[in-house]
């Protein structure tokens, strides 16, 4: 059936959950494109055709046409729902991704990412007068300033406010600055304890 | 499904949606009314090379409703689990069918599905509002009172809208009873990172 | 030097400072530290916690957090090792010591630059004098005898040295005195609630937490029952002053702590109260439950007391609730007969909302339970967290695990007991007893952790006692070993050395012994654990290592 392929793409993403990202699949993505060409070549000469005045084609290229739009409209998805994948993980991993998602990704995309940091990074340095906002921070209204937290992994120095450093290692609880310690916790190193 | 999606709900079409996407790929049985030359590849019982008028074949939705529109290339049928037999199945008791099996996108193929369907539109459209109507009290009892573990269970039998509708219920759940027991302010690992990193511990053990 | 006004001395002096608060593996000093860090918490004083086992956590704890903080709190530990000696701090580094194991180094208590230790005002002990055990002029002397190479005969000098000699002599006979038996002080959580009361923070929660370290100390065997009557006398004061709103005045789900009458049994509410019988150190001992005898007495009790057997043997929250409410008066008209005349005590039990009702001795058994997990994917740290976590009060699941655990571990001990007294296993080395868990045992496991292996030896001892004809054995304490099957290294065990039975004060000499009889053998030993009285000892040292105890100790 026609689209088959730019459907498998489309499942592709689908089957993968939250937090992955499948390999950028080039393979597919050039046979959907070499599917595409055929259906245009195809749709080409028999619109000449119809053109001559012989009608009975009319609805082959119509039928042709609809596939070129499905397929069009599978790439052009497969590649936003990437992107918007990747822009939700920049709030959640942070600026910079695990190795195992940026293997994942392709160059375009790398760019797309880094371009996407530093207009966010610039947006949330012009927030607050001058001072910046973070608003990667604080997505749930905090209730104090600083919060008890446990350290699930080593994770080594920490600097807290004006040099202070922590030693993060495993298993110590320590009492910190929320602002310093929240994208820890966000990551998995530290855990909130109350 | 992830919880990202629930902001681009396919039930509010967007060209880029997946859910949508996949919804229009389900298959309607069509006729062919006009020929169709240099196509005959998607009838491959027929091995011409053309599709000859009459031909009856079965199209992904997307593909009927384009051939349909305007110029009325093919004229359609409903498929077998929105005709009459299932339709009284559902007016029977909706809330115990498998609704996932009738399809995966139930209420989704069913909306795609009312400009192909001629004069059962309406009895068509009637039919999904009521059988969600019909359901959707059960659907929300079980994702406010199950447990975490019996959840999985529940879903099974229902359509992907009706999935997202439970866990959308689920999580409003567990939000209120944080909220409640005072633990909303809680910072936790996101659960991206947390998903990403399950899958790192299992992949080294 | 001591310290007493905690508020000034203490809490005053590091307020707005960073902390870091080293605690020791123990369920009186877990409690202390939470307590402490609620306080801490009030405050925003920033803190570190380190969970501490050994003298080497300590080394490497300090090492690794002491850097940037200037002030270090050490919880159940540290306090009778010299502790400048051993960490080499930097001259502006503070310790505030909250140890409740004693004696207590000489060099900490009179240190006065560094280390200021925390006691209860009233609970001062009686230390050699400092002019009994330092010298102004030590150095110098030396000095001067290394220094001055004709030799001096003059009167003088003679006299100086001859006094020498003789203050010497005193001074090590005194620091014997002092140091030979290892004890234990009043509770650190206890005293870090004080601390709290009269900051006036104190709560409920915080209270139930002073309420379990004191509870531990007595089911461990740390405290007299005189000093522990006379702690619950003032931790009842403030239950009363905490708890005194009628239940309908307040919210259905606040907390409530209440004084009142409990059986010496293990965990009884949550068995049953046969399973519980059985395995608790008291009634089993008393009624000698491994024996033929001893079961048919147990049951000889229970139908005097009228209860049905069927009800004993099924979970006590599904017994009769009249049976249930009677069984405290029940068995006290019947303890008397039965030599079970302490089966009550004073004690405390918690409740919240519609929760079942959980006693101290509950926690302190779950807790020392979780601490001490046989399960192999937890570390130490882990069951440190686990124990942690447990004590907070809207955790329950937490403690129920180690309810569940503690079961497991007093089983355990029970067969291990058991198989002691059958297989005549217990022997007299003429100044002690010992016994030995064999290589192999399925339940070692179990017994390779301090906490567990002092259970299983006062249980070993108390039952032995029971049971053997000769009346020495009252007077003898008790060593006790196991493979150390949680050691990475093989071939080591773990041996735990208890006072007499016939013993009123929990004294134990067992540590100085240890030290004396590791240093005369050259056995390759480590005196590792901040309860002196249980170290590693490599197997093959074994005997050589008990010989010279035997001449040690007779």
């Amino acid at each position: 059936m026609l689209g088959e392929k730019a459907l498998e793409l489309i499942k592709e993403l689908d089957r993968s959950k939250d937090g992955q990202l499948p390999t950028f699949n080039e393979d597919s993505i050039r046979m959907v494109l070499e599917e595409m060409t055929t259906l245009f070549e195809q749709n080409q000469r028999d619109v000449n055709a119809t053109v001559a005045g012989d009608v009975r084609f009319f609805s082959g290229v119509h039928l042709r046409h609809a596939a070129l739009e499905r397929n069009k409209r599978c790439l052009l998805a497969y590649l936003y729902n990437r992107l918007e994948r990747i822009k939700a993980m920049r709030w959640e991993f942070g600026s910079i991704l695990p190795a195992e998602i940026r293997a994942n990704i392709c160059e375009p995309e790398v760019q797309w990412f880094s371009r996407y940091n530093k207009n966010l990074a610039a947006y949330m340095r012009s927030l607050g007068e001058g001072t910046g906002l973070d608003l990667t921070q604080d997505t749930k209204p905090p209730k104090n300033l600083y919060v008890e937290v446990r350290c699930l992994k080593d994770y080594g120095e920490f600097e807290i406010e004006e040099g202070d450093i922590v030693v993060l290692q495993k298993n110590t609880t320590h009492y910190l600055p929320m602002s310093h310690c929240q994208h820890l916790i966000r990551q998995g190193i530290l855990e909130h304890v109350e | 499904m992830n919880q990202h999606s629930l902001h681009y709900p396919s039930y509010f079409p967007s060209y880029f949606s997946i859910n949508d996407i996949l919804a229009t790929n389900e298959r309607v049985p069509c006729k062919f009314e006009k020929a169709a030359y240099g196509v005959g590849y998607l009838d491959p019982s027929s091995g011409s090379k053309d599709l000859e008028a009459g031909t009856k074949l079965e199209l992904p939705c997307w593909l009927a409703r384009a051939l349909y529109s305007r110029r009325r290339i093919v004229s359609c049928q409903l498929p077998k689990t929105f005709k009459e037999r299932y339709r009284e199945i559902l007016k029977a008791e909706a809330s115990l069918v498998d609704l996932h099996m009738f399809s995966p996108h139930f209420y989704e193929f069913g909306q795609h599905l009312l400009p192909l369907a001629g004069p059962e539109a309406p009895i068509l459209g009637t039919l999904l509002v009521e059988t969600l109507r019909e359901r959707l009290r059960s659907i929300m009892d079980t994702s406010l009172n199950s447990l975490e573990d019996e959840a999985s269970s529940h879903t099974t039998k229902l359509d992907e809208l009706e999935r997202s509708l439970f866990r959308t219920g689920r999580k409003t759940f567990h939000d209120h009873r944080l909220w409640l027991s005072r633990r909303a302010h809680i910072v936790t690992t996101s659960p991206m990172v947390e998903q990403h990193n399950k899958r790192k511990f299992s992949e080294i053990s | 030097m001591f310290i007493t006004d905690l508020r000034k001395q203490f809490y005053n002096l590091i307020t707005g400072k960073r902390i870091l608060l080293l605690v020791h593996f123990d369920v009186d000093g877990i409690c202390a530290s939470k307590i402490l860090q609620s306080l801490f918490r009030t405050d925003h004083i920033l803190y570190t916690v380190v969970p501490i086992q050994t003298r080497t956590d300590l080394i490497n704890a300090f090492q690794q957090h002491a850097e940037q903080v200037k002030h270090i709190v050490l919880i159940n530990c540290g306090g009778c090792i010299d502790l400048v000696d051993l960490l080499q701090p930097s001259d502006d580094l503070v310790f505030f010591v909250a140890d409740n194991h004693r004696p207590l180094d000489i060099c900490n208590i009179y240190n006065a630059e560094q280390i200021r230790i925390m006691t209860k005002l009233g609970d001062e002990e009686e230390v050699p004098a400092f002019d009994d055990v330092f010298r102004e002029d030590e150095s110098e002397e030396e000095s001067d005898e290394e220094g001055g190479k004709r030799p001096r005969f003059d009167e003088e000098a003679l006299e100086k040295r001859r006094e020498r000699r003789h203050w010497e002599q005193q001074r090590h006979k005194i620091i014997f005195d002092y140091t030979q038996f290892s004890y234990y002080g009043s509770s650190t959580a206890t005293l870090m609630f004080d601390l709290a009361w009269k900051l006036s923070k104190d709560s409920n929660e915080l209270l139930w937490w002073a309420i379990v370290g004191e509870t531990e100390q007595l089911i461990s065997e740390q405290t007299e029952p005189d000093k522990y009557l006379l702690v619950t006398a003032t931790l009842q004061n403030h239950v009363s002053r905490l708890n005194h709103k009628a239940q309908d005045e307040q919210p259905l789900d606040c907390l409530r702590i209440t004084f009142e009458k409990e059986l010496q049994l293990a965990l009884y509410r949550h068995w049953s109260l046969v399973e519980s019988m059985r395995h608790s150190l008291y009634s089993a001992t008393t009624l000698r439950l491994w024996t033929l005898k001893g079961e048919k007495r147990l049951h000889e009790l229970l139908a005097e007391m009228g209860l049905p057997l069927a009800q004993c043997k099924q979970k006590y929250c599904g017994m009769d609730v009249s049976l249930r409410n009677e069984l405290q008066s029940l068995l006290e008209s019947k303890a008397e007969k039965y030599g079970l005349n302490n089966i009550l005590f004073a004690s405390f039990s918690i409740s919240q909302g519609f929760r079942s009702k959980f006693s101290a001795l509950d926690y302190v058994y779950a807790t020392s339970a979780l601490l001490e997990n046989t399960d192999k994917e937890k570390t130490a740290t882990d069951a440190f967290l686990d124990v942690t976590d447990s004590l907070t009060i809207s955790k329950l699941t937490v403690l129920e695990k180690g309810i569940e655990n503690s079961k497991q571990q007093l089983e355990a001990i029970y067969r291990q007991v058991q198989t002691f007294l059958d297989m005549n296993q217990v022997i007299s080395a003429g100044p002690f007893l010992y016994a030995t868990v064999i290589e192999g045992t399925p339940d070692a496991r179990f017994f390779a952790a301090p906490h567990c292996l002092s259970l299983l030896a006062r249980f070993t001892l108390k039952a032995h006692v029971a049971v053997s004809r000769s009346k020495k054995s009252r007077s003898l304490p008790l060593i006790i070993t196991t493979p150390d099957v949680r050691s990475s290294e093989s071939n080591i065990c773990l041996v735990c050395g208890i006072p007499p039975t016939s013993e009123e004060s929990p004294r134990n000499f067992f540590g100085k012994a240890f030290e004396q009889a590791a240093d005369k053998t050259g056995s390759k030993a480590e005196l590792e654990f901040f309860d002196t009285n249980i170290i590693r000892l490599s197997v093959d040292d074994r005997s050589k290592f008990f010989d010279a105890l035997i001449s040690l100790l007779s």
